[in-house]
């Protein structure tokens, strides 16, 4: 996801003046000049001063040179979203599937994504979600939900 | 006397020696592996400490965080990749001295003179802390909106990064805190009609997501580091004593300049260690041996980087602002602790405070022993196969988040920062400074409209006090200072080539 400075810059111009934009629409407190609208907009304008700066590639000199990573296929580029993805997921099923499947399933298809061997994957799948089931829910008391396979403690 | 004793006897008590030690067990194995920075250790503990008692959870905090500082120098050493960023300013100089076979020197000298650095530190915070806390009493809104500010603008002096990418990080960060309804009116603020967003975005998840999750991120697309070849090694500690007495001089530099890049309020390892490591090389007698493997730079940057570890705790300390962002964590768990950060935590819970410097010094001396065993098992546990570990990373966010707030909303903000904090770092945006912001933008808000109300939205009364007309001063320089090195570069470029 190496994008240009002018692209990194524009989006911060953009996100600069609505902040702005979005705090001067906000309601002041009666009877006082600075209300919630004065930081935002502060930054909303310091974002936009950045933005422009940075699209202008001033301060480019500092920068550190670029790494070169071997060539990554389109493909395999998209493997990045996989942790947040699986983050979604836990988000959006772990009260219905319970926490011990759904941390299965999550260790197995990251570890799978990073390379390793079903064999291991499974094993690691099966292995982690109770240890660390016990060790929060038990040790921590975190609520962590049942779902359809409560955990046997 | 009696604070000290009952300091005593809350550091012996059982929970917190047990904590202790797993702490530092974990902080020496996280630090160690590649990519899991000190930073991530301390944001995947905030859910434990919860359910210990306040003294208990300082000190995990305290000894994880100079258990991974020094361990990431383990890796550097041998792999040449940095564990922590702290370490990163010398991990060519270590792998050289290891290539040359002197793995046990360039180990050994990150071990002893991390822990005299960090016991420096220790002695720095224990004479600074009460001292400024007198000063700190007559502090008003100007100061610490100045103080605030200041913090963030060193938080942007980041080495190897351009200055205005890491302000607008910052910036970023700063915007993030605007949402929800703690603001000066009460309403909410960018909330978009979301009620999760009504109370804010916390800290916790976004620290978990552009430390941890960014960092599964990267893994998925570089490739798994080489594996380390068994090794075995000969005494560790055996010619460290020569190298103090060789290089005393410099490790006193490195423990000076390391305490006070800690104390100014968001500089902290990272900054000490690039700092004193460029300070070596620049005042060294033989300048041409750096990146050879000399061990010169080694003593002076080991050491600055776990001095500013303890001394980054008196600006978060006194004032509730962080030196670097692993006391910015450690804020969040004081406040939660009922340890509120504020000059008064040196009168009114002295014992506490006494305990935590003993922590802080018991840290530094267990590391020896435990850092000995580290370094003689690193072979062994820098083979876990990264596919391995970084699922259950993943999973402990996942957990992690959910446990800060009983809430699912929360794991999907850590999902949303993982992806923000992959696409800041590729693109040279500092993520550090983003955390900052957005775990000081509440304190800094409150201060900037408190004072401009007080001023009758006049900006003079910002400079007219003195504290925090040095303070303002400070900040403007550090904002100055890139165009500084910019036009200093330029000019001895001239020179040079006419």
């Amino acid at each position: 996801m190496q994008l240009s400075d002018r692209i990194t810059g524009a989006v911060l111009v953009s996100l600069g003046a609505a902040a702005a934009w979005g705090g001067s629409r906000l309601p002041p407190v009666p009877g006082q000049d600075v209300g919630p609208a004065a930081f935002p907009m502060v930054i909303g304008f310091g974002l936009v001063a950045c933005g422009v700066l940075i699209a202008l590639g001033i301060g480019r000199g500092f920068e550190a040179p670029e790494e070169e990573g071997p060539a990554q296929s389109w493909f395999s580029s998209l493997r990045v979203l996989v942790p947040p993805l699986l983050l979604f997921f836990y988000a959006l099923t772990s009260e219905a599937l319970g926490f011990l499947l759904t941390a299965a399933v999550m260790v197995f298809i990251a570890a799978i994504a990073l390379g390793a061997r079903p064999g291991p994957a499974a094993v690691l799948a099966l292995a982690a979600p109770p240890l660390v089931h016990l060790a929060f829910y038990k040790l921590l008391s975190v609520p962590l939900p049942a779902g359809i396979l409560p955990a046997p403690w | 006397m009696d604070d000290l004793l009952e300091a005593i006897r809350l550091v012996a008590a059982t929970d917190v020696l047990i904590a202790i030690f797993a702490s530092a067990v974990y902080g020496l194995v996280v630090g160690s592996l590649p990519g899991l920075s000190a930073t991530m250790a301390i944001a995947l503990l905030v859910p434990v400490t919860f359910w210990l008692s306040p003294i208990a959870a300082i000190a995990t905090i305290i000894t994880a965080s100079a258990m991974a500082i020094f361990s990431g120098d383990i890796p550097g050493a041998l792999l040449r990749i940095p564990g922590t960023p702290a370490s990163a300013a010398y991990t060519n100089e270590a792998y050289a001295m290891t290539r040359k076979g002197q793995a046990e020197i360039a180990l050994g000298a990150g071990l002893w003179f991390s822990a005299i650095g960090g016991i420096v530190g220790t002695l720095s915070l224990m004479l600074l802390a009460p001292m400024l806390a007198e000063m700190a009493l007559s502090f008003s809104t100007y100061e610490y909106f100045w103080l605030a500010l200041l913090g963030l603008m060193c938080a942007t002096l980041v080495a190897r990064s351009s200055p205005i990418k890491a302000i607008a990080s910052m910036l970023l960060g700063l915007l993030i805190a605007c949402v929800g309804m703690e603001n000066p009116a009460g309403t909410p603020r960018f909330t978009f009609g979301i009620p999760d967003l009504l109370g804010g975005i916390e800290p916790i998840p976004a620290l978990v997501g552009v430390f941890a999750v960014s960092e599964v991120m990267r893994a998925m697309a570089s490739a798994e580091p080489p594996k380390l070849p068994k090794r075995v090694f000969g005494s560790i500690l055996a010619g460290q004593w020569l190298l103090t007495k060789k290089y005393q001089w410099q490790m006193w530099r490195g423990n000076f300049v390391g305490v006070i890049i800690g104390v100014l309020p968001g500089a902290g390892a990272d900054m000490a260690a690039w700092v004193s490591y460029a300070m070596s090389k620049k005042f060294s007698k033989e300048p041409e041996k750096f990146g050879t493997g000399h061990p010169e730079g080694l003593v002076e940057a080991g050491a600055s980087n776990n001095a500013s570890l303890a001394s980054g705790w008196v600006p978060s300390l006194l004032f509730g602002i962080p030196g670097d962002t692993i006391t910015a964590i450690a804020i969040g768990v004081l406040y939660m602790k009922g340890l509120n950060p504020g000059p008064t935590l040196f009168t009114e819970r002295a014992a506490s405070m006494y305990a935590l410097y003993i922590i802080f010094i018991l840290a530094n001396i267990i590391m020896i022993p435990l850092g000995l065993i580290m370094i003689r098992l690193a072979s062994t546990v820098l083979r876990t196969p990264r596919n391995l570990v970084m699922p259950v990373i993943l999973l402990l966010c996942a957990v992690g988040a959910f446990a800060t707030g009983a809430n699912l909303f929360s794991v999907i903000l850590v999902g949303v920062f993982g992806v923000l904090g992959f696409v800041m770092e590729r693109n040279g945006y500092p993520v550090a400074a983003l955390v900052l912001g957005i775990v000081m933008g509440n304190m800094l808000e409150q201060n900037f409209v408190a004072s401009l109300i007080k001023s009758d939205s006049d900006i003079l009364p910002f400079f007219e006090r003195p504290v925090s007309s040095v303070l303002a001063a400070l900040t403007i320089a550090a904002l100055l200072w890139p165009l500084g090195v910019w036009i200093f570069n330029r000019l001895s470029h001239r020179r040079i080539t006419t």
